[in-house]
């Protein structure tokens, strides 16, 4: 189906090759599962198996790349390459068009289908086996990110080509989205479809991926069947807290630095928090792990007054935080959220890092400045521009702004999406120092690996409650 | 979360005509709105308006927008004393020495100039929310299309549209991010524009990185060559021989009160 033989490209404006020498043969009715570290050449693999960057993005390429026995350059562009290969691309969000799933679907397929019945009952098959038919006439704001995805996805398949291209679809999904995700693969490579998917997490491909292809600085470093290259587990795919290993979780001696009692919010009908009583003591590593949507980060955002509640009290060391203003709580607890990109502006690291220290009056900012970046492992990058680190480096960087102002919690929320395991580990390296300096990390997280591997106390969420507060005796942390 | 400008299904009287129908009721609305400076024929049109948005059950849109629509006028109404100067001297601001010319101050013309542009704009306003939100976006597409609108321009109305919530919800999630950085919004009018520059560079940034994905999401479905967008086909209702109706009647008022009473 796909044959590339010593494909090397570099982006129009890049000094180093993207892609290097790459080397593989895919065939009909295959499942390929593309690994590897960030910036190591994935997505552009990606683009080049479905045409994009010959007919896209221009560069410079060498090598040979045929689709369905016949070279990519040879197709009259993207026009005609779609008719045998889709591609659905990492953020869910801009690849939705439209405005209600059914139009999402229907978009591609009036230039392939002449019928409107034949139509119809594509969209129809496609939603059913998607699992979104009851989210037919929802507009794109109104899914969540899973059921974004799906939508996606089903959009890229109603197209009903040999090939499918996935670019890491369940980056910022939980274990459940992701499994529903995996199981639509499955009975599409059970249907003949050749499928080529990008992912950081790789315990769900087990027995579902044919092959799994490592790469490495833009070439396949390694090849082989998942049970070859991953003999062992990879990561956990139940759910953390339902692990026997895991003890209550009992109150130490140390003073507590957050209190939350009978802690209620409501989206309008939606009960987001339902009674949420739970005390954090100074110095602790906290992870609160659960779904989407079980009110984790809403729970965290009460403790800096981003949001006030319906009902109950949450107390930040003296501070009442229902009250409080938002600037004086911000001083005791720093919250980092998810996505770098949501706070950088300004034209230097240097001057990120200013902003807030300008905020709240901070006297010697230039000290400050050079001691987080050195903590954050960013020393000697002032006055780059922050947009031009990469992603790992961007997210260290939003940490630092947040530190600068020498809060005593910190939380993260959400601290390893889009982060390789390398980045992510070195992101909680990073917290385990500050807990050792006494600050308190409290991090968000649906990544139950490195709330396994770092946090000292796991809190389970579900719907709104709490379902569990463990010790984690395996933790670094503890 | 209010979304701004986007539709809410339902079946109401507005929702079932066609959206072609519609689209020539507000065409025509807006049109005979900024020619006509009547105060009786701009209050009438609020009157119809007001009257489709009530029997369709919407009158709470209409309302929620009110707050806006006075302090627009607010501003308008201002703006418009102060500048021009036409008709009787109702307050003086600055008296005149020479008594030959009329001192500086809010004048008749004035006032009512306001108040008519502030009617116009209302009147505009309120038809075109109505007609948004209770036209589905592929309908209106479709009534774009009816009227010969080139297919890039309609998807790029199409976009635009599905992305005003998408814009706000990443705008929330922005300004929390920099509370969380002490972000102060400001005070003044100059506090407040400076103070946007945290929220608008990585609003507009983030914007900008999508527009990657979503151009090659238009290619892969074969959008680069596309006449057609997949919409359905229109059906004219009793809707719209009421609509039709209802436009005799508006263009009759405007001709009556215009040029018969005058």
């Amino acid at each position: 189906m796909i044959r590339a033989t010593s494909l090397s490209y570099t982006y129009p404006v890049g000094t180093r090759p993207a892609l290097r020498d790459i080397t593989l043969s895919i065939g009909a009715g295959e499942l390929v599962l593309i690994t590897g570290p960030t910036a190591a050449g994935k997505t552009t693999l990606c683009y080049a198996l479905a045409g994009i960057l010959q007919h896209e993005f221009g560069g410079t390429f060498s090598g040979y790349l045929a689709l369905r026995g016949r070279p990519v350059t040879e197709y009259a562009g993207v026009g005609e390459l779609n008719r045998y290969v889709s591609m659905v691309f990492d953020d869910a969000d801009s690849q939705l068009i439209f405005t209600s799933v059914e139009e999402e679907l229907a978009s591609g397929l009036e230039t392939r289908i002449d019928s409107k019945q034949e139509i119809e009952k594509r969209i129809f098959d496609v939603m059913e086996l998607c699992g979104i038919t009851h989210l037919r006439e929802r507009p794109p704001y109104a899914l969540s990110g899973g059921q974004k995805q799906r939508v996606a996805i089903a959009a890229a398949l109603a197209m009903d080509t040999d090939i499918i291209i996935l670019d890491e679809p369940t980056s910022e999904l939980d274990v459940a989205a992701t499994s529903r995700i995996i199981e639509i693969l499955k009975s599409l490579k059970e249907q003949g479809k050749t499928i080529i998917i990008v992912d950081h997490s790789l315990e769900g491909y087990r027995n579902v991926a044919d092959r799994v292809i490592v790469m490495e600085e833009g070439h396949i470093s390694r090849e082989g069947t998942f049970d070859e290259l991953f003999p062992e587990q990879q990561g956990s795919m139940k759910a953390l807290y339902t692990d026997p290993d895991l003890t209550p979780y009992t109150p130490t001696d140390r003073p507590a630095i957050v209190r939350i009692d009978s802690l209620m919010k409501r989206y309008g009908t939606i009960e987001a928090l339902n009674g949420i009583s739970v005390t954090l003591y100074e110095g602790e590593f906290v992870a609160i792990l659960g779904e989407n949507g079980s009110g984790k980060t809403t729970l965290v955002k009460h403790l800096n007054g981003l949001l006030r509640p319906d009902g109950g009290l949450v107390h930040v060391r003296t501070l009442d935080a229902t009250t409080a203003p938002v600037i004086d709580l911000v001083q005791q607890t720093g919250l980092v959220f998810q996505n770098p990109d949501t706070m950088l502006f300004a034209d230097s690291v240097r001057e990120e890092i200013l902003f807030g220290l300008e905020n709240i009056g901070a006297s010697s900012p230039d000290q400050v400045i050079e001691e987080v970046l050195s903590m954050v492992g960013l020393s000697g990058l002032e006055s780059t521009y922050p947009r031009h680190l990469s992603r790992g480096e961007r997210q260290r960087l939003a940490v630092a702004c947040i530190l600068a102002m020498k809060p005593e919690i910190i939380i993260l929320d959400e601290p390893t999406t889009g982060l390789d395991e390398l980045e992510s580990d070195r992101m909680m390296e990073l917290m385990l120092t500050l807990q050792k300096k006494g600050h308190t990390i409290i991090m968000v997280t649906h990544n139950m690996r490195i709330a396994e591997e770092y946090a000292g106390r796991i809190i389970a969420m579900e719907n709104g409650r709490i379902i569990g507060d463990y010790h984690n005796l395996k933790g670094r942390a503890s | 979360m209010s979304e701004i400008l986007q539709y809410i299904p339902g079946n109401s009287p507005l929702h079932t005509i066609n959206p072609v129908t519609k689209l020539l009721l507000v065409i025509l609305i807006v049109g005979l709105c900024v020619m006509s400076s009547q105060i009786p024929f701009l209050c009438f049109l609020i009157g119809v308006l007001i009257f489709g948005a009530l029997f369709s059950g919407l009158i709470r849109e209409i309302i929620s927008q009110i707050p806006f629509l006075l302090l627009l006028s607010f501003f308008l109404v201002v703006l418009t004393s102060l500048t021009v100067q036409e008709g009787a001297l109702l307050l003086p601001i600055l008296p005149s020495t020479d008594p030959s010319i009329q001192g500086f101050g809010i004048t008749m013309g004035g006032l009512m100039f306001g108040i008519i542009l502030s009617l116009r704009f209302i009147v505009m306003i309120t038809a075109f929310q109505l007609f948004v939100i209770t036209t589905k976006p592929s309908d209106l597409v479709t009534g774009l299309l009816a009227f010969r609108l080139p297919v890039d321009y309609v998807l790029m109305l199409l976009i635009a549209l599905r992305f005003i919530p998408s814009l706000q919800l990443e705008a929330r999630r922005i300004h929390e991010a920099q509370l969380c950085r002490g972000y102060n919004p400001g005070t003044g009018i100059s506090g407040k524009i400076r103070s946007m520059k945290p929220i608008m560079i990585p609003l507009v940034a983030n914007s900008l990185a999508k527009t990657q994905v979503l151009g090659l999401t238009l290619d892969m479905r074969g959008y680069r060559a596309r006449k057609k967008l997949p919409f359905h086909k229109l059906v004219f209702g009793p809707g719209d021989m009421i609509s039709a109706i209802l436009i005799l009647i508006i263009l009759g008022a405007f001709l009556y009160l215009h040029f018969f009473m005058a």
